[in-house]
């Protein structure tokens, strides 16, 4: 029974994206709570995996009865439940808070649409994170990047269309270069399922190196452009700021991610460790992962709009996750699977909050925190202690990550990361720490002094708090999900 | 004579790289945005040729099983299903984009990247 949950999850979360236009007699209050009921109800059978396959190994699960030599196969492991999980537990939250805060970004007809939107685009990374096949994962990602665009353009607004239009068109560019490489392995070795066609890599490489260095460039390629890793990062900024808070919180925590494991599927799991080093690529992904760790930072500093900001900040920390890969160690690897986690979590308060302030006071300049931490306490602490989390202060599982990066580095032997690691750090602390101090210390314009709980809907405070909370519990308990990561990692590198 | 031989031989997968950097070339430099629209179906359509050529066995016959005919050499059909799937993909991005398009068109009265980003530059220094 547990090994048909999977593809239930995916139906279930399709249908509700379907039935969603058909509601619209029934009063929009119902419609919103029936979503959040199937998204727990995911969120329950996803846990269910994960502890099924804790306990009794990795499964697969063949579509249709179909052999894997020809049919699409789900291959469900530790990395792909827990990472569903991750999935489906941030997109829950996501979920309950753009229930009050679309009011603010979405006119009124659009809401069901956005639903259905966002229906599909958690269908389609449960979908990317599950499957085993090539060419399932191009037709999930094209799923996935017409969502996202259409999500950003949902808002209606002159920047959304032309942001959602570059994303647009970029994104073709990676999917189809994807594509490509896709078709440079099938023309190899004949599959489209990762485990068959690396071991068919694995057999053959030696005798055509060029086709497989050729398709490992444009699937590099493709994937670096969709997952914003550091010289195809341009879209990202227009796109992240401009599109409804929830939707930031939802492209900047998750979607980004879900291309890092087809990155790391692709890396790992379909071409091996051993090919890589002898094609050098792990010196190019640490190039590009140190410079975009550098410049992301460099260019958030000089930012006015917060959004903007919180968006060339996520461009620094991806940039952190493709060096954990580029160090291609285990240890390396628990580094970039665990700051997956929680620079999401971090990214995810960080937008949440960002939007409590534009919903309650329209406040999106940087320069206009003066004094907030009176008028906004409950948001501006979670801001803060997802801020210090990004600069890496202990008791956040920002610390957590770099700590174990730092350490992967210094197992690599190679010093200059490290110094490059410190010196983002401190970009870090330059723009996260200058809004603190001036919402907590410098008086706001009215000089009022007195502290109240802002007035935020109870939907959109919850998500901010539990956010909060999961960040300072996993960054003082890391092996509760530190486990689970190792355990991914061991898989991998098998 | 060699060289020529190998490029008759892989003239399907010259001409499909072709079409693929094309495509490329006429989404980064044009400004008009429909005609980036264009260069991604050129882009496709490169990556869709390749594909199929893959698929090709010299001498095969189409992949319907017809025990009349004596030739019982048929060629792969897997690659020739997976692109109709490829196909609806990027019909459906085209449909997507060309709706944005009529959208940006309305908005800022024009289709051309760079006079929107004027447009845009003009209104953030207004503010």
């Amino acid at each position: 029974m547990i090994e048909q949950l999977p593809i239930l999850n995916l139906v279930l979360l399709l249908t509700t994206a379907l039935m969603i236009p058909f509601t619209q007699k029934i009063s929009f209050k119902t419609t919103k709570l029936v979503g959040f009921t199937v998204l727990l109800t995911v969120l329950v059978s996803t846990l269910f995996i994960l502890l099924h396959v804790q306990s009794e190994g990795a499964f697969y699960y063949h579509l249709g009865g179909y052999p894997s030599t020809i049919g699409i196969e789900f291959y469900v492991s530790i990395l792909s439940a827990f990472f569903t999980l991750f999935v489906i537990a941030l997109g829950t939250l996501i979920y309950v808070y753009s229930t009050r805060d679309i009011e603010h970004d979405v006119y009124a007809q659009d809401y069901g649409r956005y639903y259905t939107l966002l229906f599909i685009l958690l269908f389609s990374m449960l979908g990317i994170v599950y499957t085993n096949d090539l060419f399932n994962t191009y037709v999930f990602m094209e799923i996935l990047s017409i969502t996202t665009c259409s999500i950003i353009s949902i808002k209606r607004s002159k920047k959304n269309y032309t942001a959602a239009f570059r994303y647009l068109m970029l994104n073709e560019v990676g999917s189809l270069s994807y594509l490509f490489g896709v078709a440079l392995i099938y023309m190899v070795t004949g599959y489209l399922n990762i485990d068959l066609a690396a071991e068919s890599i694995q057999q053959v490489w030696h005798l055509y190196p060029a086709n497989i260095v050729i398709a490992l460039g444009f699937m590099i390629i493709g994937v670096s452009i969709k997952a914003a890793i550091f010289p195809f990062h341009i879209w990202l900024p227009d796109a992240h700021s401009t599109a409804p808070s929830a939707s930031s919180a939802l492209l900047s925590s998750i979607v980004v991610k879900v291309y890092i494991i087809i990155m790391i599927k692709v890396l790992l799991r379909l071409i091996g460790i051993d090919i890589l080093e002898a094609l050098n690529i792990p010196v190019f992904l640490t190039i590009i992962a140190a410079s975009g760790m550098l410049i992301g930072s460099i260019f958030a500093l000089g930012q006015k709009d917060l959004k903007r900001m919180l968006g060339y900040s996520s461009i620094a920390q991806i940039g952190y996750i493709v060096l954990g890969i580029s160090l291609m160690s285990s240890l390396g690897l628990t580094a970039a699977l665990f700051h997956i986690v929680s620079h999401g979590m971090m990214k995810a308060a960080l937008f949440l909050s960002a939007g409590a302030f534009i919903f309650l006071r329209n406040q999106r300049a940087i320069n206009g925190f003066n004094g907030l931490g009176y008028q906004m306490p409950i948001s501006m602490a979670v801001f803060s202690i997802a801020g210090l989390g990004m600069i890496g202060i202990p008791g956040t599982s920002g610390f957590i990550s770099k700590f174990n990066l730092g350490v992967a580095i210094l197992d690599a032997n190679q010093w200059f990361l490290l110094v490059i690691l410190i010196m983002s750090g401190v970009l870090n602390a330059m723009y996260y720490l200058p809004i603190m101090i001036n919402a907590f210390l410098k008086d706001n314009p009215e000089k009022n002094r007195v502290m109240q709980f802002e007035k935020l809907p109870k939907v959109m405070l919850v998500p901010i708090v539990v956010l909060g909370l999961m960040i300072v519990l996993v960054g003082l308990f890391p092996n509760s999900i530190m486990s689970y990561i190792e355990a991914a990692v061991a898989m991998l590198l098998a | 004579m060699e060289v020529l031989k190998q490029i008759i031989e892989n003239i399907n997968y010259i001409g499909a790289l072709a079409l693929f950097v094309i495509g490329l070339y006429t989404v980064v430099t044009h400004s008009n945005l429909i005609k980036r629209i264009i260069g991604i179906n050129i882009m496709g359509t490169g990556v869709f040729y390749f594909f199929v050529s893959i698929g090709n066995v010299v001498g095969g016959n189409p992949p319907i099983v017809d025990l009349d005919n004596g030739n019982l050499i048929y060629i792969n059909p897997l690659p020739s299903g997976l692109i109709l799937t490829g196909i609806v993909v990027v019909v459906s991005i085209t449909v997507y984009s060309l709706s944005l398009v009529v959208r940006i068109y309305e908005t800022y009265g024009t289709i051309d990247q760079d006079e929107i980003a004027k447009i845009i530059d003009q209104e953030t220094f207004d503010d």
